[in-house]
């Protein structure tokens, strides 16, 4: 056997096991979930009728088309925000030289080292009536009742989704407006550009994979959130995670949820379309050039 | 001042602001956890420990940490083991080699929520019961997998491959130019992924909620508290959880500094 046999051999062998992991534990689960999808839940149990009714009661029920629209608009609002919030303190990091730098990097990563049920809840005792918000408030005898509209909402959702998750657009733009040389800015100040044409003209497009980057982070992971808008949303800031999990936990109707489920895989799905043709899988995920 | 100078302040203003909201809902936790009051909130009513003896007592909390700290450990090892065998395959060159990546970012990519029904449909399906080790464990070493690959990916395939073709050349046997070569000098990285995988199996929440039985872990353990809404010890089991997936994470993070290849 030649040489280049051999490697490949090895290689395969070296990649065989995660591969068949992820075949058993994640692949054959998808397709089990796309038949599930397809079946219908009745008072007998879930009878394997292999149709799309499922579907076309999530398209034709106002219910589930509310809620997919407003999941849709909280997962894009809460990246932009996120986006919005983060980009100038990625922008501070990268400001910062040697020691101080690594200091407020630690502190930026610290809190993300823990649960993110934990740092979801920690807003209830921030936003609640007896939250910190409300009782400075009223000790210092600007208000007299609690105010209520600071928590079970979208709005919370949207405090509690940024706070959540801004690691993970800090920390690609960062990296993205790190490797910017520093020669380049120099140039385009010597040459008479404005701080505000600097930033637009050299600064933001080649920051722009990063920023790419973390939006698709933040946008996956506030798609398909569960605990924040369960924990801060109330009634009025469900999402579809939250529909998904009680037609599995509650209401029992199996079918029904994995349909649901297949509609949010294929809103990622698409999302992936349109955001791989411009950046690799592997700049997303490992910062690498295309 | 100069324009810059106030663009200087400017960011450094916004990232006083930046930080006290990254902390404040952090140190209410922390102050919550000692105050004297039977319902979580304000005012302070005056200090006391006794949530966290509370916390430490009552058995439930341990027997969550037993499990979620052996899942967390055996999870670890298991998608570490997975993503060293990955990465050491994909400095060879072979036929689909393209589909590898792909595939091991499928757990990051699949939204949160559709992962945890993903299991429950399909064990549910395969009759195989519900537990901590029949679905909870795989459930957590496919989702670590993507995360061990990213963390030891770059350090392996950044490794000088001609220091295995020399110890090949020299008449090393595969297997010992792995342990003999390869290991010692990628030891820092595969332990920092180690503690890593467990901190993210640790923390796990949502891919093991609808996949528990009886046998919770700590996440699960607090969710299920917090569903309860009566407990004012909340702010203190969420300072021990914080305080120890820091610590942990903290090592791993020192550790991956160390690492001789960066």
């Amino acid at each position: 056997m030649d040489a280049a046999k051999t490697s490949s051999i090895r290689g395969i062998l070296l990649v065989l096991p995660s591969m068949l992991w992820l075949l058993v534990f994640a692949i054959i689960p998808i397709v089990v979930l796309l038949c599930m999808s397809t079946w219908t839940s009745t008072m007998f149990g879930i009878e394997r009728t292999w149709d799309l009714k499922n579907y076309v009661t999530i398209v034709s029920d106002s219910v589930y088309a509310t809620i997919l629209l407003r999941t849709a608009r909280i997962a894009v609002i809460a990246t932009l925000l996120s986006l919005l919030f983060s980009y100038p303190l990625a922008m501070f990091l990268v400001s910062m030289k040697g020691r101080t730098r690594s200091l407020f990097l630690l502190l930026m990563f610290l809190p993300f080292w823990s649960s993110y049920v934990v740092r979801s809840f920690t807003w209830l005792p921030v936003l609640g009536r007896a939250g910190l918000i409300n009782q400075t408030l009223m000790s210092l005898g600007i208000i007299n009742e609690p105010i209520e509209w600071l928590v079970f909402n979208e709005g919370a959702v949207y405090v509690g989704l940024v706070y959540v998750y801004t690691l993970f657009m800090v920390l690609p733009i960062f990296l993205s407006l790190d490797r910017i040389d520093p020669q380049v800015l120099e140039a385009a100040r010597d040459l008479g550009g404005k701080p505000y044409q600097v930033f637009m003209k050299v600064i933001w497009p080649l920051s722009l994979p990063g920023v790419w980057s973390g939006c698709v982070m933040v946008f996956l992971i506030s798609v398909g959130a569960y605990v924040t808008p369960q924990l801060l949303g109330g009634t009025q800031g469900t999402m579809i995670g939250n529909v998904i999990a009680t037609q599995f936990l509650n209401t029992n109707n199996w079918p029904l949820g994995s349909a649901l489920s297949i509609v949010l895989i294929v809103m990622v799905a698409v999302l992936f379309a349109i955001v791989g043709r411009r950046l690799g899988l592997k700049q997303l995920f490992l910062g690498e050039r295309a | 001042m100069t324009e810059g100078a106030w663009q200087t302040a400017a960011l450094r203003i916004y990232a006083a602001l930046f930080y006290l909201f990254l902390y404040v809902p952090i140190l209410v936790l922390i102050v919550l956890s000692f105050n004297d009051s039977p319902a979580m909130g304000f005012p302070f009513m005056g200090f006391t420990t006794k949530w966290y003896s509370n916390v430490l007592a009552g058995g439930e909390l341990v027997a969550a940490m037993t499990n979620s700290v052996l899942i967390g450990v055996v999870s670890a090892f298991i998608a570490t083991a997975l993503a060293l065998l990955t990465s050491l395959g994909l400095r060879h060159r072979f036929l689909m080699k393209g589909v590898v990546f792909p595939i091991i970012l499928i757990p990051i990519v699949m939204p949160g929520i559709v992962s945890g029904v993903l299991l429950l449909v399909y064990i549910g399906i395969s009759g195989v019961p519900y537990g901590l080790w029949t679905a909870v464990l795989p459930a957590h070493i496919t989702w670590v997998l993507p995360f061990a690959f990213l963390t030891l990916h770059p350090q392996i395939s950044r490794f000088d491959y001609a220091l295995e073709e020399a110890a090949m050349d020299l008449g090393a046997k595969p297997f010992e130019v792995f342990t003999r070569v390869l290991f010692p000098i990628i030891r820092p990285a595969l332990i920092a992924t180690l503690l890593f995988s467990f901190t993210i199996s640790f923390d796990e929440f949502i891919r093991t909620l609808f996949v528990i039985s009886v046998d919770r872990t700590v996440p699960i353990y607090l969710w299920v508290l917090i569903m309860d809404r009566v407990v004012p010890f909340l702010p203190a089991i969420g300072v021990v959880l914080m305080t120890i997936s820091m610590l942990i994470a903290g090592a791993g993070f020192v550790l991956s500094q160390r690492s001789p290849s960066r």
